[in-house]
Formats: C-alpha cells, structure tokens, sequence
C-alpha cells in the first residue's frame, strides 16, 4: 500500500547557501555592463528607453504574477502547491527592488522629456495625414484626450506608482515574512492570517494591475485605450509567473538543493496550470484583438494595423500567435510531457522568450510611430547594432532581476518549513 | 452450475468471484497479489478513490483524451466548414451556400468565424468526454449482476471489494477461492448473471404510443396557428422591444407613435441616414494648415458654407460661379492679375513642406506625369495634348484654351503669380483646366510648384521659339516619311 509521507523537510540542502554570495557580484557587473553599453549602441535615451521599458515590463510582470501565485494559494487553503510558494513569495518580494529598476523611467517622465511617453510635455505631437504641427497644447487636444490629460501628467504618474510599490512591497513582504515567521513558530494561526489577508490584497491587486498596465504600457499611445488591456497583462504576466517558478524549482533540485520537496506531481499541476494560462492568455489577445478588428473603428484599428500591416511587424505578430498559443497549446496539452522534468525545462523556457516577444511587441511600434497612428518624422534605423543594443538590454536587465532574487533569496529556507499543510503537500498525487 | 444463489430465477451464470475486504490496505495488497498471479480481468471497488490502486490492479490509461483530441480536431474542420458552406461560397452543387457580406469583412474570414468555431469546439470536447466516458464504461447498463449480491450494499459505505471474472484465463472456481481467501478477504460471493429472457411489460408500448402522441399535440396546435388568417394583430408582449425608438441603416426611418395606427416618424424627411453636421470633416482631412493645404496665408479668413461637408471657402464657391460666366462670354486664358486678391496667397514655400533633393525629383516625377501632356515636358506649352486641343480648336471642332508656357512673363512672375497661386491652380484648376486635387496629395502638389519654378529658373531662351523648332523637326520628318511613301 501506498505509505503516506510524513509532514517533514529531509532534504540535505534548503536554502541557496554560498551560492548567492557569489552569483550577486556576478549578476550585478554583468547588468550594468549590459545596460550601459545598450544604452550606447542605441544611440542615446530615445531607443534605449523603449528596450528598457520593454524588458523591465516583463520582469515586472513575472514578479507580480508570483504575487497573485501566492494570494490565490492562501485564498483557495491549497496544499499541494505549499511547497513551491516560497519561490513565488519571494520573486513577489522582488517587486519593491524592481522600484529601483523604476527610476530611469520615472526620471525621465518626471524631468518632462516625451522620449518615452508622448503625454509628459502637456501636449502631444499631432501628426495628421502627413502635415505636422508643432507640439500642440493641451487646449487644442480632441475633448477626451483633455480629460485624459488630467489623468497622464508626470506628477499624478509618479504618484501612482508610488503607490503601487508601495502595495506591491507591503503585500509581498507580509506574505513572505509571515511565511518565514511561521517557520520557526509552525502553527495554523499564522496561516489563518495570511488567508483573511488574501482576499483584500487580491482585490487591491487587481485594482493596482489594471492602473499599471494603464500606466506602464498601454499609454505610450494615448489615443489608444482597451478596457482588455489589464487582462492580458495579467494573464501573459501569470503564465510568465507559472514558467518562472517551474524553472526556478528545476534549476534548484537540479543544483541539489530541496530535492524531495518538489515532486513530479508538483511540476504536473505546474504544467496544467501553465496550459491554462495559455488558453487564457490567447482567448484575452484574440477577444481584445476580435473586437476591435471586428467594431473597425479607426480611432482603435490603428493599434493593430502598425502590428499587423507593416511587413516586419507582421512577421512578428504572426511569430506570437503560432508561437505563443498554437505550439505551446499543442505541446503542453499531454500528461507525459507535464511529467517530464527535460520537457518542462525547454517548455518554460520556450514560454518566457515567447513571453518576452510578447512585451516587446507591445512597447516597440510605438518607437516608430507617433500618437494617434501616424508615422514619427525621421528614418527609424533598424540595424546590427540595434539589436545588439537590444540584447544587451535584455541581458542586463534579466542578470538585475537574478541579482536581486538571489539578494532576496539570501540563506532563507526555500521551502515552508512548517507549514501545516505540508503533509499533504507531500503526498500530493496527480492523476 | 446451479448453487444456492441469493435470487429466485431459474437460470444463473457465473459471472466472477466477489471477495470483501475491510479496509483499502488489503485491498490494494490483495490487487497487488492478483495482479501478480496473473489476473488481467479484475476490478475493485471501494467508497472513495483509494492511493495507489491504479496501477495495483495493472489500470490502463483511458484513450478518452486521445477522444476528444480527435473530436476537438474534427469540430475545427466542422466549425470552420459550416462557415464556410453557408456564407463563404456560393458554388458548391446542389446546395450552394449565400455569400453574406457582414460588416464589410472578406466573404470568408478567419477571425470572424473563430468564435461559432471556438465555440463548437467546446460543445464538441464536452460531449466527447461526458459521452465518451460513458461508452468506455460499457454505459447506459440495465442491470449490474453485482447488485444482486446484498453484500455489495455497502460498498457505498465501508467496505471494500474486489472481483475475480470468470472470463479470465486464470480463473478456476475453487483455485481463485482459495486465493482470495489467502489474500484476506473477509467474505467470498458468487456473482451470477440472471439469463432468463428479459421483456418489456406489454402496457409499455401503448402508453408510449399514446405519450408520443400527446406530446405533439402542444406545438401541432402552434404550428397550425401560422396557417391561419386572423385579422387582429398579433400580441405583442413587450411594444419597447417590438418597436425600438431606433432607426436601422439604409432603412426608413422609425415609427415612434406607440398608438395602433399612430404615425410619428423619428425623422420627418423618411431618412433614416442623416447628414453630416455643417462643418464635419473627414477623418485624416482636417487642414488646419492654410499655408500648406490651400497655398493661402493663415490671415486670410474661413467661412463655412451650409451644406458643405468640409471646411469650403465661401471665395470658392463664388469663383466658380464667376469662372462660368466667364467661360461663357469668351474662350480665352484669363489673364493672372484681373482675378483674384493675389495678397492671399503664400509667396514662399510653407512650412509644412520640406524641400530636398529628393522631393524635388519626385516634383519632377509628377509633373511628367500629370502636367506635361498639357504643359510639355519643359513646360513649354508644347504638350502633345494641347498641340492636339490646339489643332482641333484651329479647325472649329471645338473650343479650347491654350495651355500656358510656365516659362512666359507673367507666369514667372512672383507678384502677379506667386508660389501659393500656382500651388492653387493646382488644387482647383484654372480656365480649361481641372482640378487636380483629387488625384494628387498636398506634399506632391507642392513638390510640382517647386519643380515649376525651377524649370523656370534654368528656363528657355524667350527668343527661340521652342514649340515651332520641335513641330518644325517633327514636321520635317513627317514630311520626309510621307515623301518616301508616295515615292514607293
């Protein structure tokens, strides 16, 4: 008969150990390296700061799908994924550095240069039909873009994002310290908490998801708007969240560290939670897209006729939709390659480049195109150099957020260690 | 054989062996021990799912998922083949579909048909697994031997069974006895099949019949009502539904009187399609740029005409009516400085337009294009269309007004013709010629203007007669090809 587990850690090695002392060094030259110098190949602040909204979009999104990870779990009193919700709190953790990582972004809005986004000067460049105007001000802005004027200024942006931080850091870190908390107490009062807690932090949560998307991406066009918009967010940032703690929890038994805890049932809900994500992700880009293709309205269809009628950015679109939803829909759909730990490595892997072609193909266009659909005025230069500069971006920012999670991460125990549901966390069986 | 059973029927079969257990360890420990003897046609039962007895009792995985693959599959081709049978083709023999243009979208269009696709899909999977399950497990079953065994009972509650078929190979009444009793069961039932023929009771099928009959009377009576005349109009449960205070597109307008037979229409003029306002402009023409988009300085003020639908200058409407009587009266270029108020126009290029080697190329471009059939390819005046307007007009045949060298006095001239006239002889023609604002965009009309005056600036001696020379040659030739033709 199946014996049941008991409710206890026995791996040999729970936390990173030594191995973060000496990653943090590393990852932190390599990412101001990689910064500076996409900083250079790209010319100046213009370009670089759309490869750095891009990057630093997506890693944001990873570390706020985490926390949502975790909200849900305490909500639902789930036990199997007990195990793996410490990774999750503590990429959730990560949000308040990624403030850090904020601040060229937040300089650049509040210094008032519309390098980044188009309605820090007050006015926005109307370009129309191929006539420019100066920089109009406000006064000549269409009624709605006025009303939106008193929403997208520089002050009440950095306002807001303040406050987000400062939910996200205060979310995440009663999460993650009254889990460490109750590693050394063990006990369910603790646990009781952190479900009362859950609720109003997932409502607060999606209240501060739709704002930032607002804020974040969706108005490097301001003409623009979907009410979707937060939805997809969410959805591509879970299913990021799902790939990067799948990845984490692979890369961490692989290097001998909590090597019982984690089993293969654990990495098989991951896989189905990471399908569903996907289904759900592509049912939010097709309905957001859907609509609008179908309601052919020009004030909204310019959005997509930049991602879909131009040749290059055509290519990509149809890279994302083949790419992001049909492979990995067909290939994540099987129980035995759920199972697989070789399979699930290259799948995560697979589904965060995807994912990260994704945000860029939300930031980039917007480089080339001015407000309200029309084509900026100079030559965009696509060459060798600008996708170095690129890369380099990437590089740097993703070996940052490494750094940070390991600064995070430090020697604390990567599994609860007194969880109460841990019993059933172990024993956890999927069929 | 015919042993003590716990049913009153004449004839049983032996179905399998039926052994009870107490508790789920030794039931999977005695799956695990049949399993090892060799038993392939077995099963357990138990009140809950129990760990681990899967792969005790040696349980396949289902194919169901690979079922409703191949549904899901199979309900793509469906979904989209609905589609496009009914509205994207209207070929196929003997039933052609009707192609339905909706919303302007192509007459077959992908995205447009993903949702009723998405959606059987869906319905699909659904029955393919709720169904297919039930085909799996040999379902819907009339009877379960089992349940004649009263011990079975509390398989619902705490007890734990475990069957033995006969149709196993290594079935043998006594020997798998005694193995089961080995393995731990508590109690051993025979499970027998009960063979004697089934019927149906015989007042079945007349109170089927009579139900069947029953049931169709309810919508008969519905149906019969489409088919009848009847004078007085039909309920209507809810007017606000039945007549929405709407007016549909391409439609007469909407009956808002909420009397039988009250009319009040939503627009007086039956017009359910309205007019834009006065002063509506398109989407992408607001020219707020004069300089740029007319050639007329920005000082010089707009009214908008009523009926106009964009932002007409009341001047234009008044020029041409001038233009018409003019034309009337004689049939000769009207001389630049008689016309308008010249003040008007720009006398540099405008800001909006910037001049570059390139663009002024492209001037070229379109002006040999669309001015040198009339205008020749200096500019000259020697265009083959004019020369042939020209000939034409010399014998009578028709009236025709010259067009103009751009290289005479006074169309170089910048007082009496300046940069934002020519721009606007462009965009609205002048004498004779039409308005070429249809067909060529504002930065290409300027980049012609520009390309004007540089023809006029490297220019063409105004003492030889360059048209005459070229007809001359021209004539020459002719002449010289007609001579050796009558020669031959």
């Amino acid at each position: 008969m199946h014996e049941t587990r008991p409710a206890k850690i026995t791996s040999p090695i729970v936390s990173l150990s030594d191995g973060y002392a000496r990653t943090i060094p590393v990852a932190l030259i390599v990412a101001a390296v990689g910064i500076v110098l996409s900083f250079i190949l790209l010319q100046g602040p213009e370009r670089f700061l759309y490869s750095y909204l891009a990057n630093f979009a997506f890693l944001l999104s990873i570390c706020l799908g985490c926390l949502f990870f975790v909200i849900i779990m305490h909500l639902t009193r789930a036990g199997w994924s007990v195990t793996l919700r410490r990774i999750a709190e503590l990429y959730a953790m990560c949000t308040p550095y990624m403030a850090i990582l904020f601040l060229p972004i937040l300089v650049t809005t509040l210094t008032g240069s519309s390098y980044l986004y188009p309605w820090v000067d007050g006015g926005w460049s109307i370009h129309g039909g191929g006539d420019a105007l100066a920089s109009a001000s406000v006064d000549q802005l269409p009624p709605l873009e006025q009303l939106k004027a008193s929403f997208l200024n520089p002050t009440f942006f950095a306002a807001r994002w303040v406050v987000y931080f400062t939910f996200w850091g205060v979310a995440a870190a009663f999460f993650l310290f009254t889990s460490l908390r109750q590693d050394k107490e063990g006990g369910i009062k603790l646990t009781h908490r952190m479900q009362a807690i859950s609720a109003p932090a997932l409502i607060a949560f999606a209240a501060s998801i739709v704002f930032a998307s607002f804020d974040l991406e969706m108005s490097l066009d301001p003409f623009w708007f979907s009410t979707m918009y937060p939805v997809y967010f969410f959805a591509g940032g879970v299913l990021s969240a799902l790939a990067t703690i799948t990845l984490t929890a692979l890369w961490l038994q692989r290097t001998g560290r909590v090597t019982d805890e984690i089993t293969i049932e654990h990495y098989h809900d991951m896989g189905k939670l990471m399908f569903g994500f996907i289904v759900f992700w592509g049912y939010i880009a097709f309905s957001q897209f859907l609509l609008i293709w179908y309601a052919n309205i020009p004030e909204e269809t310019f959005w997509y006729d930049i991602r879909i009628n131009k040749v290059g950015w055509k290519t990509l679109s149809y890279i994302l939709l083949i790419g992001h939803l049909f492979i990995p829909f067909l290939a994540m759909m099987g129980r035995t390659v759920r199972r697989s730990k070789t399979f699930l490595s290259v799948a995560t892997v697979y589904l965060l480049i995807m994912h990260w072609i994704d945000h860029f193909w939300l930031v980039m266009p917007h480089y080339a195109n001015a407000p309200g659909g029309h084509l900026r005025e100079g030559v965009v230069t696509t060459s060798f150099f600008y996708f170095l500069g690129d890369v380099a971006c990437t590089v740097g920012m993703i070996a940052a957020f490494i750094a940070i999670f390991c600064l995070v991460a430090r020697s604390r125990p990567l599994v609860p260690l007194q969880d109460p549901r841990l019993g059933e966390c172990l024993n956890h069986e999927v069929h | 054989m015919a042993e003590k059973s716990n049913n009153e029927s004449k004839e049983q079969e032996l179905v399998g062996l039926l052994a009870q257990f107490d508790d789920p360890e030794t039931l999977v420990h005695a799956c695990n021990e049949a399993r090892a003897a060799g038993y392939t046609k077995m099963d357990a039962y138990s009140p809950f799912p129990v760990h681990g007895i899967d792969p005790a009792i040696g349980i396949k995985r289902s194919i169901l998922p690979f079922i409703v693959l191949s549904v899901a599959l199979g309900a793509v081709v469906l979904g989209l083949g609905i589609q496009l049978y009914a509205n994207g083709q209207d070929t196929f023999w003997p039933f052609p579909g009707y192609k339905f243009l909706i919303s302007g979208k192509p007459i077959f269009s992908i995205p447009a048909n993903i949702p009723v696709t998405f959606e059987i899909i869906v319905l699909s999977s659904a029955f393919a697994t709720f169904f297919g399950m039930w085909i799996l497990n040999k379902l819907p079953r009339f009877s379960n031997p089992l349940h004649r065994v009263s011990r079975f009972k509390r398989v619902t509650n705490d007890k734990f069974f475990l069957m033995l078929e006969t149709a196993d190979e290594k079935f043998s009444r006594s020997v798998s006895e005694g193995q089961l009793n080995d393995w731990g069961a508590v109690a051993i039932d025979e499970v027998n099949q009960d063979l004697t023929d089934t019927e149906l009771p015989k007042w079945l099928a007349t109170v089927g019949i009579l139900g069947a009959i029953m049931l169709m009377l309810p919508p008969a009576a519905i149906f019969s009502q489409w088919g009848m005349t009847n004078r007085l109009p039909r309920l209507h449960v809810v007017p606000d539904m039945d007549w929405q205070h709407k007016s549909k597109t391409q439609t007469m307008a909407a009956n808002l009187s909420n009397e039988l037979d009250g009319v009040s229409l939503m627009y007086e003029d039956l017009r359910s399609a309205r007019r834009p306002v006065d002063g509506a402009i398109a989407f992408g023409s607001l020219d707020i740029d004069s300089e740029l988009s007319y050639g007329i300085k920005s000082d010089f003020a707009y009214t908008i005409t009523s009926g106009g639908n964009a932002l007409t200058r009341a001047e234009d409407t008044d020029k041409a009516d001038k233009k018409e009587e003019k034309e009337e009266k004689d049939g000769d270029a009207v001389a630049p400085a008689e016309e308008d108020n010249l003040e008007k126009y720009v006398t540099t290029l405008p800001e909006g337009f910037q001049l570059t080697e390139e663009i002024l190329d492209r001037g070229q471009q379109r002006f040999e294009i669309y001015c040198a059939a009339c205008h020749g390819y200096a500019g000259a005046g020697n265009g083959l269309v004019n020369q042939r307007a020209m000939s034409l007009a010399a014998t009578g045949a028709a009236t025709w007004t010259s067009a103009r060298s751009l290289h005479e006095a006074d169309v170089k001239d910048d007082a009496k013709n300046p940069v934002g006239r020519i721009y606007d002889t462009i965009t609205n023609g002048r004498g004779n010629m039409g308005p070429y604002k249809a067909q060529i965009p504002v930065q290409d009309r300027w980049a012609i203007v520009a390309y004007v005056k540089a023809l006029q600036e490297t220019g063409i001696q105004s003492d030889v007669p360059v048209a005459a020379d070229d007809d001359a040659e021209e004539n020459q030739e002719q002449n010289q090809e007609a001579d050796e033709k009558q020669e031959l």
